[in-house]
């Protein structure tokens, strides 16, 4: 038994059908709606006017649910992004997304993957302006904020891993092999306090009050992981942040080689006991579920 | 079964018959949810019920997609699966809605070979829900239910028949739903979906499972009943109201059901 092929018309219809979907709602009245006169002709041809309700208008059913289940979803995956910029501006941010990468997956929860690669591409290098009661936003926090959103994403999503535990005779390969982060677990950088944001607006309204807050002196590294079906942030101080990015890219050897080049003679001085410390603190929160050595 | 309702859930385990899950849901590798269905799956039967099947698209479900369901089917040991009578996208793209098409003999023989090889896969029965439809096509020679019917007396499936989108689709296209029903072999209907939809300006009806259900649709409902009682299932997917709001409106079906 096998799937029988489509005919053409159908093939044809779809694809008619498709192209209304993804024509973008009009945002000149200040409300989204739908271009009904850019529907497709052939398409406007085969629909019936039904009950007093010409074709044109039916299909913007369609065309407007398309539209506002992606918002809708693209706003609960990406929420201190949306509450930040407001849903007005996040929206067309998420429209000119969709347009460029329309979904592809059957699976609803990948329509948001490369949002925040999209942005840091698509977005002119200036600050972003947005409607009254918010005034501009610097580029640079609307990346940031959308890849922490991303990390969130894709942390809570993470299948169940074990964590590694080393065993006694890992330590004599520990330094040519390299540890595998967990994928419930993500290395966060900030240089506003988007995490705090975060933590103030997820599951809340929006609220057209939140302000994005002073620059932070200098960036703050998190680590954010899941525990059980909890996600939790742990605070890590800049080298230790360094060193696990660099764990991430590198033997452990080569990783402790490039921190210590980057250290200062004083650190360098506290590095080794450090280093203990943040290892064991690594493996503590079960960050790693692995050890590669290359044979 | 919504993650709205999962603390309700799991602090008060209300007495039901079955819960359904949406297959898509549950069928990645995230640990959370696979966590909550493990809780659940140890009190209830659980049935599925898919959205992204797209059966009437243009491309072959990808042969992982129906694994992954046959897998999940029996992960949970349901009694039977079901998808929607549609198509949810073409030619690359995934429009995440059920999507109609013409009602024409050459789509009933295309449909049911496809609905035989599904359920064959599956290795359990498969149910093909009918559609809230917005609009229709000239080209349809069929009506939907002569469809419907054709679709899945040739496949050897069965219906998922939802009474909610009988009632709509009918208002929005001016058919009798009482015809509807007539037509519908009810010795091979799974399950019966009941669920609340909203009046747009212009008079059409959207199927949006934000709000009570109408007393139109639990007329139609008790008329479909009085065919032959089938498990029923409230779905409450926008708006979701605390879990007992939910449970009272589902208490009703039993009422209209007798």
């Amino acid at each position: 038994m096998t799937w029988p092929a489509s005919p053409a018309w159908l093939l044809e219809l779809e694809a008619t059908f498709g192209q209304m979907l993804r024509t973008p709602l009009s945002r000149s009245t200040l409300t989204l709606r739908a271009e009904t006169n850019a529907y497709p002709e052939a398409l406007l041809a085969q629909a019936k006017p039904s009950r007093g309700v010409d074709p044109a208008e039916r299909l913007a059913v369609y065309n407007r649910q398309y539209w506002f289940r992606l918002f809708t979803l693209l706003q609960g995956a990406f929420p201190l992004t949306a509450q930040l910029v407001g849903f007005w501006r996040f929206n067309e941010l998420a429209s000119d997304f969709l347009v460029a990468r329309p979904p592809r997956s059957w699976d609803i929860d990948r329509v948001g993957d490369g949002f925040a690669d999209f942005l840091s591409t698509a977005l002119p290098e200036a600050d972003l302006e947005l409607a009254p009661p918010r005034s501009s936003l610097p580029r640079a926090a609307l990346l940031e904020a959308v890849r922490i959103d991303t990390a969130y994403r894709d942390v809570f999503g993470a299948p169940a891993v074990t964590p590694f535990t080393p065993a006694l005779d890992d330590a004599a390969r520990l330094l040519s092999g390299t540890l595998r982060l967990s994928p419930a677990v993500a290395l966060l950088t900030e240089s506003w306090p988007l995490c705090e944001l975060r933590r103030r607006v997820v599951g809340h309204a929006l609220d057209e009050s939140l302000r994005l807050g002073s620059r932070l002196e200098a960036p703050r590294s998190w680590l954010l992981g899941r525990d059980g079906l909890k996600l939790g942030l742990a605070a890590l101080e800049p080298r230790e942040a360094q060193l696990i990015e660099l764990l991430t890219r590198h033997t452990v050897g080569t990783a402790l080689t490039h921190l210590e080049a980057d250290c200062s003679e004083a650190e360098r001085q506290r590095l080794p006991e450090q280093v203990q410390t943040w290892l064991a603190r690594s493996v503590r929160l079960g960050i790693w579920v692995g050890l590669e050595v290359e044979s | 079964m919504r993650s709205a309702h999962y603390r309700e859930l799991f602090e008060s385990w209300p007495a039901l018959d079955y819960l359904e899950i949406i297959s898509e849901n549950f069928l990645g590798h995230a640990a959370p949810p696979r966590h909550h269905l493990d809780r659940v799956k140890e009190r209830y039967p659980l049935v599925l019920h898919g959205v992204g099947l797209n059966i009437l698209g243009p491309e072959p479900p990808d042969p992982s997609y129906l694994d992954r369901v046959a897998w999940l089917a029996d992960y949970v040991n349901a009694p039977f699966v079901s998808d929607h009578l549609c198509w949810t996208g073409a030619h690359g793209h995934s429009h995440h809605d059920l999507l109609p098409t013409p009602y024409v003999p050459e789509l009933v023989e295309l449909v049911a070979e496809r609905a035989a090889y599904v359920q064959r896969h599956l290795g359990r029965p498969f149910g093909l829900e009918n559609l809230s439809s917005y609009v229709e096509f000239e080209q349809s020679t069929l009506s939907e239910w002569e469809f419907y019917a054709g679709v899945v007396e040739r496949a050897g499936c069965h219906f998922m028949l939802d009474v909610n989108n009988i009632y709509v689709s009918s208002q929005n296209h001016g058919f009798s739903p009482a015809e509807y029903l007539e037509a519908i072999d009810f010795s091979r209907v799974l399950q019966v979906h009941i669920a609340g939809h909203a009046r747009e300006p212009n008079g059409t009806i959207v199927d949006t499972h934000d709000q009570p259900v109408s007393d139109a649709v639990w007329q139609l409902y008790r008329s479909a009943m009085g065919r032959a009682p089938r498990p029923t299932l409230l779905e409450w997917d926008d708006r979701i109201p605390p879990l007992t709001e939910v449970l009272a409106e589902l208490a009703k079906a039993k009422e209209y059901a007798t």
